[in-house]
């Protein structure tokens, strides 16, 4: 019984001893950058140039949605995370709740890389707080085997040879927004009965329709259930990586566009870590590397050359716009037409 | 003398209930009387019916009726299969009644949303459906199965058919036959011995088996969702809707009273009919 006592004694102390060398050594231990956004949104290669060159070491926190984590940065009161990416709508509200800090461009020297067609959006308008990630455009992409005329634009999935044979995401707002684009009104419209208008513009599209669905919405083309769909962009990308010889759209009536952008929460703990990682990201050879993991448009003008083609928004299409928040009202309508339509989908 | 303590052991289970079934009903039915926050998220208490009352609006009033009648027909096609099937496996063999009843069981060994991919795969244009009759030379082109409504309706019949069997089974299985034998030797037709003595015996746990696919019928709205291309809007998409995207909680609560009082009243009523007190077939 005393033999073992002793025995833990000694093994307390060892330990004891050991944990007192950690301690010790921690002075040392590299400075941290909270990085905070969804998951997979970094090749590990680039995540890890940065800790080597910078001595810093990433820890990488994720989030599920864009709401989840404006709640955990308001109840940190913008503290406790150095750099975030989440999307534009969310950016604005984090900016007018006073969680944001201004970018230091004498830090990030690379600001000039950024494509000027991404800067100057409403959640930013003086380009004073963000840095765009990437953007994410969703597009028409056909089959031109089992359709049999030229697709340009949103109005064309009302042609009457289409039917039952376009899938569609499911966001209540981007399909609005498109019949919106196709009568020439803003996917931002405010006035309902503009709304309503479009609500039964829309309902005429519904016999057209194969399926809704937000997730791997490229399966019904790919798997043959649809010829034709509108797709978000990582949706795009995935549907051309297994079939080639699917067509590409950039609606000629304008692209509805949202994009993820970085920030500095205002009180983050190593801002000038953020600055750099920040920077850092905006090297072409970086974003290259960024853009091709995720498999959104590029937004790095300076880059342009590098990253693979289809991941560059060609200069001919028709500049189009973001989806914002609109009043009650408005919201309200959208939603209507959009049960309208489903319903009228499945009858 | 000894004091008797049993109440301390009732305690943490009456506290578990309040806690966590009494409470989010109250706080949902508060919600539903609620006003929407209209510039992002959250609520304002308040006691107005107009969530209520938004309801009565055709495009909402509408998603009721579809979820009714889908409920309805997926119902009417589990007694089709599940009655004949509950009652033949109640006159099975002992041995028959334990094979049979594995094999009910085995599909819930995985998940069901896995399962409903399986009927994905079999469903689409190119799928193993489609790929055998064009096979066999029954078509040439594919059919188009996958997202329509007989696609949900073979989702809804497929999910909720395990639940019609066992309740019909444990109504035949402890059916008194000698009433039977004793119709057939005073004279009776066997149907008319199956419609007077074996149906009404049978009958607490057929209209249990509804109860158990009505019910879930008009909230299983990812297999609407994922056969029927999202093209139908069942109450329970609605409400999912309102809560994720569309953020209006007090009429996403609104929502769910009304179906909750639905369901409710559909309970009440099979307990009017039956006199039973609990739902037959569940354990």
């Amino acid at each position: 019984m005393k033999r073992k006592l002793t025995l833990l004694l000694a093994v307390a102390m060892v330990l004891m001893v050991a944990l007192t060398g950690c301690g010790g050594s921690a002075p040392e231990a590299k400075e941290e950058l909270v990085l905070f956004t969804w998951q997979g949104m970094f090749p590990q290669e680039v995540l890890d140039g940065f800790e080597e060159e910078f001595n810093v070491e990433i820890v990488y926190s994720n989030f599920d949605t864009d709401e989840t984590m404006l709640e955990k940065l308001s109840l940190a009161k913008g503290g406790d995370y150095d750099v975030i990416i989440a999307d534009d709508y969310i950016i604005e509200q984090a900016v007018a709740a006073d969680l944001v800090a201004e970018i230091d461009t004498s830090i990030v020297t690379n600001f000039k890389n950024i494509d000027p067609l991404y800067q100057g959006q409403f959640y930013d308008p003086d380009d004073k707080y963000t840095v765009p990630y990437g953007a994410g455009i969703p597009l028409i992409v056909y089959d031109p085997e089992q359709v049999d005329f030229e697709i340009k634009g949103y109005k064309d999935l009302w042609n009457e040879s289409l039917k039952d044979s376009v899938a569609i995401t499911a966001n209540y707002r981007v399909i609005n927004g498109i019949t919106l684009l196709s009568m020439g009104k803003s996917m931002n419209e405010e006035d309902v009965a503009v709304i309503e208008e479009a609500g039964k513009k829309l309902k005429d599209l519904a016999p057209n329709i194969r399926m809704i669905q937000d997730d791997n919405t490229q399966n019904a083309l790919l798997n043959g259930e649809a010829s034709v769909a509108f797709l978000y962009t990582s949706q795009v990308t995935a549907a051309l990586a297994e079939n080639p010889n699917l067509k590409v759209v950039y609606p000629e009536e304008g692209l509805g566009f949202g994009i993820m952008a970085a920030f500095v929460p205002a009180k983050a703990p190593n801002a000038k870590a953020a600055g750099e990682f920040i920077n850092y990201l905006l090297r072409p050879e970086i974003a290259k590397q960024c853009i091709e993991w995720i498999g959104y448009y590029n937004t790095n003008e300076a880059a342009n050359d590098l990253v693979d083609a289809s991941l560059v928004v060609p200069d001919t299409v028709t500049k189009g716009e973001i989806i914002q928040n609109v009043s009650s009202e408005a919201d309200e309508a959208y939603n209507k037409n959009w049960i309208e339509f489903k319903a009228a989908c499945g009858e | 003398m000894k004091k008797n303590y049993w109440w301390t052991c009732v305690i943490p289970l009456y506290a578990f209930t309040l806690l966590f079934i009494a409470g989010p009903l109250i706080y949902m039915v508060a919600i539903s009387f609620a006003t929407n926050n209209p510039s992002g998220y959250g609520f304002h208490w308040a006691l107005t019916a107009e969530n209520f009352l938004k309801i009565l609006d055709p495009v909402y009033l509408q998603c009721f009726v579809q979820s009714f009648q889908l409920a309805l027909s997926t119902t009417v096609l589990t007694v089709l299969i599940g009655y004949p099937f509950g009652y033949f496996m109640g006159k099975l063999s002992r041995k028959g009644k334990k094979i049979m009843m594995f094999l009910i069981m085995v599909p819930f060994w995985t998940s069901s949303l896995i399962r409903l991919y399986g009927w994905l795969i079999i469903l689409q244009a190119k799928g193993v459906f489609n790929g055998m009759l064009m096979g066999l030379g029954v078509i040439s082109e594919p059919l188009k199965i996958l997202y329509t409504y007989p696609a949900v309706l073979i989702g809804m019949v497929y999910a909720l058919l395990p639940f019609m069997i066992l309740a019909v089974y444990s109504s035949v299985d402890k059916m008194d036959w000698t009433l039977v034998e004793a119709a057939r030797d005073l004279g009776a037709s066997r149907t008319k011995a199956f419609l007077t003595i074996t149906l009404k015996q049978t009958l607490p746990g057929l209209l249990s088996g509804v109860i158990l696919t009505f019910v879930p019928s008009m909230g299983l709205f990812f297999i609407a969702d994922l056969l029927g291309g999202n093209k139908i809007v069942l109450v329970g998409s609605l409400i999912q809707d309102q809560v994720t995207r569309g953020s209006n909680w007090p009429f996403a609560a609104a929502l769910a009273v009304i179906l909750t009082i639905m369901t409710t009243l559909m309970i009440f009523l099979y307990r009017k009919i039956t006199g039973a007190k609990d739902l037959e077939g569940i354990f």
